[in-house]
């Protein structure tokens, strides 16, 4: 596939062609991204969250930011909260009925998809994803556009509005402390076991021993296994997914296929209009030429 | 009696006759001072500072815009129906120098300097509604985000606003008086016509591609993998509007510059009668993305009733007033309906971007009044920038030293 | 995409080439319909609106007349009298009129002989050609209390006379219009313009020159005879 847009990108020759050549070519299929082995992900486990937010408070201090709100104050959890600029990330409660069901929490914070649609948004690869698994940000390169907000299933990207030099604002999962060997601030930190930080492919296989074990209650999804293409951050539940407020109607297609198709348009039109225009151009030049001269044969008879 | 005009005039500057129209420079301030002046003036005393604000304050203390919903009628309007409606740019373009339609070269170079300065302003929309324009050039020179959309609806914009710029050279050589560079500019025409249809052809069509990333958000009547091709054909007709509404407003208020021999009715009928069948096209296409989806259903609920109403009233209807119209030499009608097409157009690009966008989700995106002023300062000015121009330049009429026979 | 269900892709997929089908068996007709006959609108005079000061350098020539040499034009009418009148530059050429002399009703006219007299405001006279052969029907009654009419607006309600032709098809022969009459009247501008003197022709096209009695703006002393020459009434065009 990729051999056939180069050559299309040669014959194109336009500067259009140029400017898509460097830039990495269009998605391939989703199980090829998944098979990628150096990836690295984060399988979280609703059954096992306390709902301590030893993580929020972790991620606040790796990255400078003010400390989650309401710390100690069991209260915070009345409403879900979202991320915002300030905070990468946040532990909900979720919707669970009867005071004899067991309260379940679940972290929320960029899912790090395996092909990101904030990535593939990026005019600038602004937002890129690195081959280790982080989708990271490099805030140099970034106009403000906000298309990666518009693109994002689950509505992760956050934006400086009062600021007068804003920045997109999400987690980064740690990408620095990741680059060092260490794990990401949360899952360090977390007490009860409910993050495991490790590669994808492990993850997946310690998830789906948790899932078929007999009688572990789990409903059987991985989540973020295949949605959306694959995300970097999977979830176990024994509550329906809805009730821990992870979006339900994603596909499992990658949100980057969905403008691949317009954008392979491009070198065809690069490539046909100008010979396709020159026709009629031609044709309408002769056909304007014969209106005001006369045909050839006019022509001759009138030299004679 | 008349006095004689036949004597020598005292000598003027360039200055003078080519920017202050003959005049001398205090005459020229006076005659500044008319109505529309004053109106264009208080607009743009109260826009100008709002700008200035917008960008020592920064975004949200101008706009509404929030973490849901990140774009408002900056995008909405002046970029979206902005660069729709400069459509008529490569419309008029390629009807006189592809298909050879002579006989709409009057319109022509109106229509590609609404064109030039519909993408200019849409441009400078979208600096005021970006958090960082300054970093406009990264796309261009630093950074290629070839996978995304919006990267290359930036090249296609940057090279086909130079595309119209070149285009727009022979008047400003004319103006000028010089004519071998006017000359060389002409001799372009054909090739920057064929390009700029390509171009033309990729980012209209891509401003509705990026739309295809938010298919929970959008409301799925307006949600459909066709929708490049909607904006692409929808284009057209809005330009071909746009020329209508123009010309039609241009003869009445530039009276001393047109030529009179050009009977702009005609044209218009003309220009009707490619924008009703080009409209009736586009209402089955839309037709077909519903059939495509399945989404029958959903016409019967709040949401349906608005999207009928955009079909049926400003895609249908004014295919069918622009065929009765042209066909019974209704130039009246022809130009109303014209203006409801441009409108009609505006709502699509207003219900794809922010009504029918994020339709689900109970934090709803209202402009804030500054956002409304700012995107009419913008259009002010660019009117403004229209009217200085026709004003001075061959764009209205030819001067008879180039009219091609 | 957004992915179907197998079942309901059946239905879809007809629907849509019942669309289709549907779209190109309208689309005929009414590409018929939109391209079908249609008459050219006839010419709005602007000038109405324009206020005096404002130059345009052409003049207005609506489509649906004829024009005679001699600046004057005839519109058909359905119960075959035509309606005769002065053209815009005529108009202009000889600026304000105190009085148009016509001939009486039941005169007989022939093109391209003296058809009626203009007198401008300070007194001095031009005599016009009419465009046709043929008795003159009815006059227009209000040029007699507002002769100025049939200068500030030559073609609607300034029209002069109507006459009963008498070979309008030979006339006919002799008549300008469309494409042609605007080349005539490109060559007559251009005749006009080398009587300007030269340091105004650059400010022509942007306004300054006033129009409306241009005759006497080029040559003061003897405009009336000026305009006669270009209304082929000069003493030397007439038959005697």
């Amino acid at each position: 596939m990729n051999l056939n847009r180069r050559t299309f990108f040669k014959v194109a020759g336009a500067a259009g062609a140029v400017a898509l050549g460097p830039a990495k070519t269009a998605t391939a299929s989703t199980s090829d991204a998944v098979v990628n082995a150096g990836r690295r992900g984060v399988l979280v486990d609703a059954t096992k969250c306390i709902g301590c937010r030893a993580c929020e408070a972790a991620c606040s201090e790796t990255n400078a930011l003010p400390g989650p709100a309401m710390l100690d104050d069991a209260a915070v959890f009345a409403k879900p909260r979202t991320m915002d600029t300030r905070t990468y990330t946040v532990v909900n409660r979720a919707n669970t009925t009867g005071a004899a069901a067991p309260a379940r929490f679940v972290k929320r914070q960029c899912m790090h998809c395996v092909e990101p649609a904030c990535a593939s948004a990026c005019l600038v690869r602004a937002l890129d994803k690195t081959p280790t698994g982080p989708v990271v940000y490099h805030k140099d390169r970034c106009l403000g556009c906000r298309y990666c907000m518009v693109a994002c299933p689950f509505s992760v990207p956050k934006y400086e509005y009062e600021s007068a030099l804003p920045f997109v604002k999400k987690c980064t999962f740690c990408a620095d402390r990741q680059a060092k060997g260490e794990a990401p601030a949360c899952t360090a930190v977390c007490p009860s076991g409910a993050l495991t930080f490790g590669k994808r492919d492990d993850l997946l296989e310690m998830a789906r021993e948790r899932l078929y074990a007999k009688d572990s209650g789990y409903v059987r999804h991985i989540y973020g296994e295949h949605e959306v293409g694959g995300t970097s951050w999977m979830y176990l539940t024994d509550i329906p997914f809805e009730k821990l407020g992870l979006p339900a109607d994603l596909g499992t297609y990658a949100y980057s296929s969905l403008t691949q198709a317009s954008l392979a348009a491009v070198p065809f039109v690069l490539t046909l209009w100008p010979p396709l225009l020159m026709g009629i151009y031609s044709f309408s030049k002769r056909r304007n030429d014969i209106e005001a001269h006369g045909t050839d044969r006019q022509q001759e008879a009138r030299h004679e | 009696m008349n006095s004689p005009t036949a004597q020598a005039l005292p000598e003027r500057g360039w200055i003078n006759e080519k920017i202050f129209l003959g005049m001398p420079f205090w005459e020229y301030l006076r005659s500044l001072a008319t109505p529309g002046n004053f109106v264009a003036g208080l607009i743009m005393a109260i826009g100008v500072p709002l700008i200035a604000y917008r960008f020592i304050f920064g975004l949200g203390a101008a706009t509404n815009l929030s973490q849901t919903n990140p774009w408002g009628i900056w995008i909405g309007f002046d970029m979206l129906s902005g660069v729709a409606l400069a459509a008529g740019g490569y419309s008029l373009a390629t009807a006189v120098y592809i298909f050879g339609l002579k006989e709409y070269h009057p319109v022509v170079r109106p229509a590609v300097l609404t064109g030039f300065l519909g993408y200019l302003f849409a441009v400078l929309g979208l600096a005021a509604d970006l958090g960082r324009p300054w970093n406009l050039p990264v796309p261009i020179f630093l950074s290629w985000g070839g996978p995304s959309v919006m990267f290359e609806i930036a090249w296609c914009v940057v090279l086909y606003l130079t595309v119209l710029g070149m285009e727009f050279l022979p008047p400003v050589f004319e103006w000028l008086g010089w004519p071998k560079a006017r000359m060389w500019a002409v001799r372009m025409t054909i090739g920057l016509t064929v390009f700029g249809v390509m171009l033309s052809t990729l980012h209209q069509s891509s401003l509705g591609g990026l739309f295809l990333m938010a298919p929970t958000r959008l409301h799925p009547l307006w949600y459909s993998p066709f929708i490049p091709a909607y904006f692409f054909i929808s284009s057209i007709a809005a330009g071909l509007s746009m020329v209508i509404v123009e010309s039609a407003l241009s003869h009445r208020a530039f009276q001393s510059r047109i030529d009179h021999h050009v009977n702009i009715d005609k044209l218009a009928l003309g220009l009707a009668r490619g924008a009703s069948i080009v409209l009736f096209a586009y209402f089955f296409i839309k037709l077909q993305g519903v059939a495509d989806g399945g989404r029958w259903s959903l016409l019967n609920t709040g949401y349906g009733y608005w999207f009928l109403l955009e079909m049926l009233g400003f895609i249908l209807l004014p295919s069918m007033l622009f065929a009765y119209g042209a066909r019974n030499s209704r130039i009246t009608l022809v130009r109303w309906t014209a203006a409801w097409t441009v409108l009609g157009i505006i709502v699509n690009r207003l219900n794809v971007s922010v009504i029918a966008m994020n339709w689900n989700v109970p934090d709803r995106y209202i402009p804030s009044w500054m956002e409304v002023m700012v995107s009419i300062t913008l259009v002010t000015i660019g009117i403004s920038t229209f009217r200085w121009i026709v004003n001075r330049m061959p764009v209205l009429r030819e001067l008879p030293e180039y009219h091609e026979s | 995409m957004i992915p179907h269900d197998i079942l309901t892709l059946y239905s879809a997929k007809m629907l849509e080439y019942g669309i289709a089908v549907l779209f190109l068996l309208l689309f005929i007709p009414f590409w018929k319909y939109v391209q079908g006959p249609s008459r050219v609108p006839a010419f709005a005079t602007s000038r109405a609106a324009t206020p005096a000061a404002a130059a345009a350098e052409w003049f207005l020539m609506p489509l649906d007349r004829a024009f005679h040499r001699g600046h004057a034009w005839l519109k058909d009418s359905a119960d075959g009298i035509v309606t005769v009148g002065m053209d815009d530059f005529a108009a202009k050429l000889v600026g304000p009129l105190s009085r148009v002399s016509l001939p009486a009703v039941g005169t007989a006219v022939g093109q391209g002989e003296t058809g009626w007299r203009l007198e401008a405001i300070d007194g001095r006279t031009v005599d016009m050609l009419s465009p046709v052969d043929g008795t003159v029907v009815e006059l227009n009654a209000a040029l007699s209390s507002a002769p100025e009419t049939a200068e500030t607006d030559p073609y609607e309600q300034g029209w002069l006379m109507r006459v009963r032709p008498s070979r309008l098809r030979a006339n006919r022969m002799s008549l300008l219009s469309g494409q042609a009459a605007r080349q005539w009247m490109d060559e007559t501008l251009a005749g006009l313009r080398g009587h300007f003197a030269p340091g105004l022709g650059a400010l022509a096209q942007d306004g300054g020159v006033p129009l409306s009695g241009m005759a006497r703006a080029i040559d003061a002393e003897h405009w009336d005879q000026l305009a006669a020459t270009f209304l082929l009434t000069g003493k030397e065009d007439l038959h005697a």
